[in-house]
Parts: structure tokens; C-alpha cells; sequence
């Protein structure tokens, strides 16, 4: 019988459209270029911590360039504001990439941001084990509870899975 | 009344309170063979001459003949004045006592020696007349004597005026008859198998007695009873017992009405009323059993008679049926006896032993048959059984006193096999009677194909015969007759053993004895006894022994209630919820210490407090199918949190990291612009 000529789906679809978004992005960004070349400047070498953060995460959430970029972003913002605000210019935005303070500071953040990323989950590994620990114990002291007011006939286990769960309990 | 050396210096007994018996005076002259005679003295009337017969253990009474004879005063009649069972110190158990007012001297010495003979006048009025008025009062009360011989005829006092008949109850029926004093189908079978029998059979323990008194000897002492009764049916019975004395004329026509061996035309107690008061009647003309022409040989011996050739059989049992095949027998029945019906009956029931699948049992079956239509008359014959139909109720107490005989196997055999129903269709005539008895064998035999506990041989024991008491070992030394007397001996035999030492309450026996004698309905609960379950036993047992409690109203069975207590510890765990069980715990014993089995009854099994353990028990295992299902997916999921757990906390580190930049942001911005 002959093969019946299966169409491939174009999961390239949604791809397609945000990949135009993003060409349209970048045609934006580009076209920005001669207007912020000074911003710019100040911004790939303060948060240069996110790009490598960003290049790096092989995670399926990638949160990691968020945690690093917001942190980052808060320690590179006083330089950026003051350039956006007072100098908008190359020579000031060079002089501030050059100013060991605020690449510190920026820098410094970027780690407080990744130090983010990797201490909060096992915490929170390590509260919701601790929640549900309590709520098995409580079961399980309620049928303790049942057995010896009933006696060990009372625990009959249900049928399908008696057998692969001998050991768990 | 006896004096102080009659009385003996031992224990006394004590029947009705008011019967006083004395153990260490016996009185071997009044003895009989089942029964020990005592001084016995009436302590309401010290005058009256008494004496006590104590029925050996193992000897089946014949109750109902003891209902029906108590306080008769009859002029041939030893009088009974009272019976019942009474503790027995000597023998550390409880006997049947039967008192009677002690008559004079025994007619006959038990030897067989010679005694003074009497002439004509005196056997009549002081045998013939009194023993009639005897017959006569047992016949219009529906009982049988069977014990006429005699040795078992006293005078009535010193005065020797008259004679009485001894005592018939404390042996089953014509047990201790000697053959030569039975008619010859009664001679036949076992002593204990003849059955209750006839008034006809009475009239000729009479006769026979009568010529051995008239001959002052017994004319067939020394013989064996097989050469006894084979003369007998050779001869006639009167030929075989008095034709060679020189008997006074007047006497030979009543002897030969009373010895004639077909009971159908034996005088009846009218005919010889009728005799008594001077009619004579046509005298009877003895009928000899039809010899053949030429003889049966069976196992190196020749036989002449179809009823001999019955006995040759039976006595030849394993290795009659090959002889009798291949048609000689009936080829014997119809050319030398002349007897072609009989001839072709008996060809019936040798071919199909030929095609009968079980071949041992058939031949059994077949040969037992092969006996009824070569004597009609004669007992039940199987095996080394031989047993009148109604003598099965006597022979198997007898039989089960000696467990290791084989004999109540036997007996188990013949009624499966439907040997009684054989035996009444070999009868020539319809007698209604039959049509009872045969029904009776039938349910008999309902009990025996179930054979769990409360049927089997020991409920056939017990339906059959009202008489036996219980023979479980448990209770057999308390004599218990009746079931208002079970209770009683099982407490008895708690307080003996102990609460803890007792093991189970119901034995097979027991269990048949309470089926049989309990006037209410408890075959669903003597059902419940097979059961292979040990709580539900116990609660069956209670059950079964607090209903009859409560029927019949009997207290104070603290000993056997505490020992249902004890064995009730399986039955608590017919509850589930283990607060009830130590509850029910602490109130057994209070509850056996009462004395109430229906008490233990109610705390166990409360249909109330049951159904709600079973429907708490449900609740709970519901309860715990759920606790137990959501643990489950607590563990299985513990992989499954982690990563949840996981992808969680980068979300809130992203958050808190720009909610910091939005704060910082917001922050240098407000500064800017203030």
C-alpha cells in the first residue's frame, strides 16, 4: 500500500514571524546607531557579563541572562543615566567604560545576579521537599493511626499497584 | 427394710431423695447379666422390701419400657417403684438405678440346674395365670418384655404362690436370651440386634420357658445354638424343645400354640386366655420347612432347607459367591425346592451383581440380597452382621462400646447400601409398620452420606434410639439421657479440667446428640459446626450450647461459661476494631463468671455492634487506601518536585533581579530629577 505523502508541518512559522520581528528589530537598532553610538558603547562593555551569560545558558528556561542582565543592568544604570542625562557623548562614554568605578560596580552586580541564579532554586528544592515531607508524614501517621485501631487487615493496598509498592513505605 | 449388716458400712446412694441404695450390700441372686442388684430401702416406707438394679455402663435401658412400667402393680409383673440416674461412688460416674420391690426366690438357678418340678395345677395357677395378666398389661401398653425365661422368673414372695417376670429394661431387647428361648429369626440375629420384636415373640419366650419348666431341665442344654436353632427349623420348635418329655396332655396344646414357629398363627395372650378359662382349641399341626430333593453343597457342606443354606452363607461370606453363580442356585431353588418364582427372582439379582461396576461392594450387596429371598423371616444378614430391622437402634450402642470391632462399620455399610430397603422388598406381605421403618433407614441414611460433624453414624446412634445416652467422652461418665442433662455435664466436666484444659466444647458426638434430641430447630447451626474456620467454630459452639440455655431456662454453668469464655478468644477477632476486642476482653470473664453462655452469646455476636465494626472497618479501609494512594504520589513525585522546584527558583531569582534594576532605575531617576 502505498505511503500515504505526509505534509511536514512548517514549525518554522512562528519562527518566521518573530524572526522578521527581529530583523525589523535590528534594521530599527541599526538605524539607531549614529544616534547612541556613546550608549552603545557604555552598554556592551557594562553589561557584557549578560551577553556572556546570555551566550552561555544551555538551559531550557534560560533564565540565567535575565537574572544576570537585571542585576547587571541595576549596576550599569547611575553610569548610564548620568550619560543619558548630562554628556551624551563618545568621549564621556569612553571616559565612564575607562572609569574602573563603574565597571566595578556594574560588573559586581552581574555577579550578585548570577550568584541569583544559582543559590535560589536548591532553596526552593529545599522548602517544597520540606512541605511535602510533612504532609506524607501526616498521612502516614494517620494510617498508622488506623491500623492500630483497626488492625494490619486494614491496610489492603490497592490492587494494581500493591506489589511495586512493598518497599516504598 | 433391711437391717443395719444389709445396709453395709460403705457410701449410699440417693434416688429422688427418698430411694436410699446401698453400694457396699449386693444382692448377686437378683443380679442379672447387664445389671448389679443392690439393698435398697424406701425411706418414706421402711417396710416395703426393695432392691436396686444398677445397669452395668455400656448397656443401653430400655427407657420408654421403664416410662410405661413405673408403679404398674400387675400380678405377673416384678413392680417398679422408681428409676433414674444417680452418682455412683464406686464407680466415680453416674449409672442408671432402676428399684423394684424385691420378689422371692429365682425361679430357675442360673447354673441350668434342676429344680423342683411342678405338676400341673401349680404351672397353671401360679405361671401360666399371672404371666398371661403380664402379657397381657405389656400387650394394651404397646411394649415388649423379651426377657421371658427362667432365669429371669421370681416368685413373688416367700409364699411362693405365684410367679413374676424379672426385669426387661436394663439390657436391649431378648439381649440376654439364651437361642433355645427365641424364635428361631430372633435366634438368628446378634443378641443385641433382635429387636424389640413382637407380642408373638413373648408368647414364645413363654412357651419355651414353660417346657423347660414343666421338664424341669433344658432339653437343649449342652448343645451349641447354631445346632440348637438348626433343630429348631429341621423339627419345629416344639419338637426341638419338648417332644421328648412326657408332658401332661392338657399342657401340650397350649405348648405347641405358643411354640409354633410361624408367628402369624402362634397363639395370641386371647387365644391363651381362652385356655386359660377351659376352651380348647384345634391343636396346631407344626409346619416343617420344605427339605429339597437333593442337597445344596456349599463350602464342603450339604444343605437340605433354603433357610440353612441362608446361614451357610452368611457363614461363608467371602467365598459363598462364586458358588452360587453360573445358575445352581437357582437351578436348586426351582428343580429340587420346586420354587420357580424364587427361582427367577434370584437370577435377577445374580446378573446384575455381574454388571455392577464396583464389583467387591456388589457382591456384598448381591449376596446379603441372595440371603433375605432364601429366608424371608430371617435378620438383616451382611458381613458378620445379622440384625432384626428394629435391633439396629439396640445393636449399634452395643457396637460402639467397642470401638475397635468393626462392627459399627458394618452396620454403617448396610444402611448406605440400602439394605433395609432390600429387606422390605423381599417381604411378602404389606405391613404399614414396615412403610415407617423404612422411611426412617432412609433419612438414617441422609445423615450418613453427609458424615460431617452432627451427622454420621453418631446422629444415626442418636435418632434411632432415645435410650442411649451420649457417648462423648466428654460427658459419657455423667449418663446423659436427656438434653436438659448436657449443660449440667459439660459444666461438670469444666469444673474438672479446668477452664484452660477443656479443648472443644462440641464433639461429634455431642453435636449428634443435640441434633437428634433438641425439640428446636439447630440443623443451620449443627451445619455451621463443619466449618474449618476456628473463630467461627467457637461462635457456633456458643451459639449453639447458649440457645439451649436459654430454652430451657438452666443457670449457674459458671464452670462452663468460663470455659466458653476462654475458648472464645478466636471469636474476638471476628471483631476488627481492636478497642472492642479489649473491651469484650474484660467482660468475657465477667460474663463467664455469671454463669450466662447466652450472656457470651449476646457480647459476641450483637448484630448491632457487628454491623457497625463492619461498616467502621470499611470507612477505615477506604481511609486508608486514600492516605496510603496519596503517599504514593507524594514519593513517586519527590523527582518531579525537584525540578519543579528548581525552574521555580530561577523565576523568582529573575524577578528579584529586575525588580532590583527597576528599583535602582526608579531610585537614580527620582534623585536626578529632585
Amino acid at each position: 500500500m502505498a505511503k500515504k505523502p505526509v505534509k511536514k508541518e512548517k514549525p518554522k512559522e512562528k519562527g518566521k514571524a518573530s524572526g522578521g520581528g527581529r530583523i525589523a528589530l535590528m534594521f530599527g537598532l541599526i538605524c539607531l546607531i549614529p544616534f547612541s553610538i556613546p550608549t552603545l558603547l557604555l552598554m556592551f562593555a557594562g553589561l557584557l557579563p549578560t551577553l556572556v551569560a546570555a551566550l552561555t545558558d544551555r538551559s531550557n528556561s534560560r533564565f540565567a541572562w535575565i537574572c544576570v542582565g537585571g542585576m547587571n543592568f541595576a549596576g550599569l544604570a547611575p553610569a548610564l543615566l548620568k550619560l543619558w542625562f548630562f554628556h551624551h557623548e563618545v568621549t564621556y562614554a569612553i571616559y565612564q567604560i575607562t572609569d574602573f568605578r563603574t565597571l566595578l560596580l556594574a560588573y559586581a552586580a552581574a555577579a550578585v545576579g548570577w550568584m541569583l541564579y544559582f543559590g535560589a532554586p536548591p532553596v526552593v528544592v529545599t522548602i517544597m521537599l520540606a512541605t511535602t515531607k510533612r504532609r506524607a508524614m501526616a498521612l502516614e501517621a494517620q494510617m498508622k493511626k488506623l491500623e492500630e485501631e483497626w488492625g494490619a487487615e486494614v491496610a489492603r493496598r490497592p490492587a494494581a499497584n500493591a506489589g511495586a509498592d512493598d518497599g516504598d513505605l | 427394710m433391711p437391717n443395719d449388716k444389709e445396709r453395709g458400712t460403705g457410701v449410699v446412694v440417693t434416688l429422688r431423695d427418698r430411694y436410699l441404695v446401698f453400694p457396699s450390700s449386693p444382692v448377686p441372686e437378683l443380679a442379672t447379666p447387664s445389671a448389679q442388684a443392690f439393698i435398697a430401702e424406701d425411706r418414706r416406707g421402711r417396710d416395703k422390701s426393695l432392691f436396686a438394679l444398677m445397669v452395668k455402663p455400656g448397656y443401653p435401658p430400655r427407657i420408654p419400657l421403664l416410662k410405661l412400667l413405673k408403679g404398674v402393680d400387675n400380678p405377673g409383673l416384678m413392680t417398679l417403684i422408681e428409676w433414674g440416674v444417680v452418682d455412683w461412688p464406686p464407680a466415680n460416674r453416674k449409672v442408671m438405678l432402676m428399684i423394684y420391690v424385691r420378689p422371692g426366690a429365682r425361679l430357675w438357678d442360673d447354673s441350668g440346674s434342676k429344680v423342683k418340678r411342678l405338676d400341673e395345677n401349680d404351672v397353671i395357677n401360679k405361671i401360666i395365670i399371672p404371666v398371661a395378666a403380664a402379657l397381657k398389661t405389656l400387650k394394651s401398653q404397646g411394649v415388649t418384655h423379651r426377657a421371658i425365661r427362667p432365669t429371669n422368673m421370681f416368685w413373688a414372695g416367700t409364699e411362693e404362690d405365684r410367679v413374676i417376670l424379672g426385669d426387661a429394661a436394663a439390657a436391649p431387647p431378648a439381649f440376654e436370651q439364651p437361642a433355645s428361648i427365641e424364635p428361631v429369626e430372633s435366634a438368628l440375629a446378634l443378641p443385641a440386634g433382635r429387636g424389640d420384636g413382637s407380642h408373638a415373640n413373648d408368647i414364645y419366650s413363654f412357651g419355651a420357658s414353660l417346657a423347660m419348666i414343666l421338664q424341669g431341665r433344658d432339653a437343649t442344654q449342652g448343645q451349641p445354638e447354631e445346632q440348637v436353632i438348626r433343630h429348631k427349623m429341621v423339627m419345629g420348635s416344639y419338637s426341638a424343645l419338648a417332644a421328648q418329655a412326657r408332658l401332661p396332655l392338657s399342657l401340650v396344646e397350649i405348648l405347641r400354640g405358643m411354640l409354633c414357629d410361624d408367628p402369624n398363627e402362634r397363639w395370641d395372650i386371647e387365644a391363651v386366655d381362652l385356655w386359660i378359662s377351659g376352651r380348647r382349641l384345634t391343636p396346631l399341626v407344626p409346619r416343617i420347612e420344605k427339605r429339597a430333593i437333593r442337597a445344596f453343597a456349599l463350602g464342603g457342606r450339604d444343605y437340605m432347607t433354603a433357610r440353612e443354606l441362608a446361614i451357610g452363607v452368611q457363614q461363608q461370606w467371602e467365598t459363598a459367591l462364586p458358588l452360587l453363580v453360573d445358575g445352581k442356585l437357582e437351578l436348586w431353588m426351582s428343580r429340587a425346592l420346586d420354587n420357580k418364582d424364587k427361582a427367577a427372582a434370584m437370577a435377577a439379582v445374580l446378573a446384575a451383581d455381574s454388571s455392577a461396576p464396583d464389583r467387591r461392594m456388589s457382591m456384598d450387596v448381591t449376596l446379603a440380597k441372595v440371603c433375605m429371598m432364601l429366608d424371608p423371616t430371617a435378620p438383616l444378614r451382611y458381613k458378620s452382621l445379622s440384625t432384626m430391622l428394629d435391633g439396629v437402634r439396640w445393636l449399634l450402642p452395643i457396637a460402639m462400646a467397642k470401638p475397635n470391632s468393626g462392627e459399627v462399620r458394618i452396620i454403617a455399610e448396610a444402611l448406605m447400601r440400602e439394605l433395609p430397603k432390600a429387606w422390605f422388598e423381599t417381604r411378602d406381605a404389606y405391613s404399614p409398620d414396615n412403610s415407617v421403618l423404612e422411611s426412617g433407614f432412609r433419612t438414617q441414611k441422609n445423615y450418613l452420606d453427609r458424615g460431617s460433624i452432627g451427622n454420621g453414624i453418631e446422629r444415626v446412634l442418636y435418632e434411632l434410639n432415645d435410650s442411649v445416652p451420649c457417648l462423648s467422652p466428654l460427658v459419657v461418665e455423667d449418663y446423659v439421657v436427656e438434653l436438659r442433662d448436657l449443660l449440667p455435664a459439660l459444666n461438670a466436666y469444666a469444673k474438672k479440667k479446668g477452664e484452660t484444659g477443656g479443648g472443644p466444647a462440641i464433639d461429634r458426638h455431642i453435636a449428634a446428640f443435640i441434633a437428634a434430641r433438641a425439640s428446636f430447630d439447630v440443623e443451620r447451626m449443627i451445619n455451621d459446626l463443619a466449618t474449618a474456620d476456628p473463630a467461627k467454630l467457637v461462635m457456633t459452639t456458643i451459639n449453639l450450647l447458649a440457645m439451649i440455655q436459654w430454652r430451657l431456662g438452666q443457670s449457674g454453668l459458671t464452670s462452663l461459661s468460663m470455659w466458653l469464655a476462654h475458648l472464645a478468644k478466636p471469636a474476638i477477632t471476628n471483631y476488627h476494631n481492636r478497642e472492642k476486642r479489649k473491651a469484650l476482653e474484660v467482660e468475657l470473664p465477667k460474663a463467664g463468671r455469671e454463669g450466662s453462655v447466652v450472656e457470651l452469646s449476646r457480647l459476641l455476636d450483637s448484630a448491632e455492634e457487628r454491623g457497625a465494626d463492619s461498616r467502621g472497618f470499611e470507612e477505615a479501609k477506604v481511609k486508608w487506601s486514600e492516605a496510603f494512594r496519596q503517599v504514593r504520589a507524594i514519593v513517586e513525585g519527590s523527582e518531579e518536585i525537584s525540578g519543579v522546584a528548581a525552574r521555580t527558583g530561577q523565576q523568582i531569582a529573575s524577578l528579584i533581579s529586575l525588580t532590583a534594576a527597576l528599583i535602582t532605575v526608579s531610585f537614580l531617576l527620582v534623585e536626578m530629577i529632585l
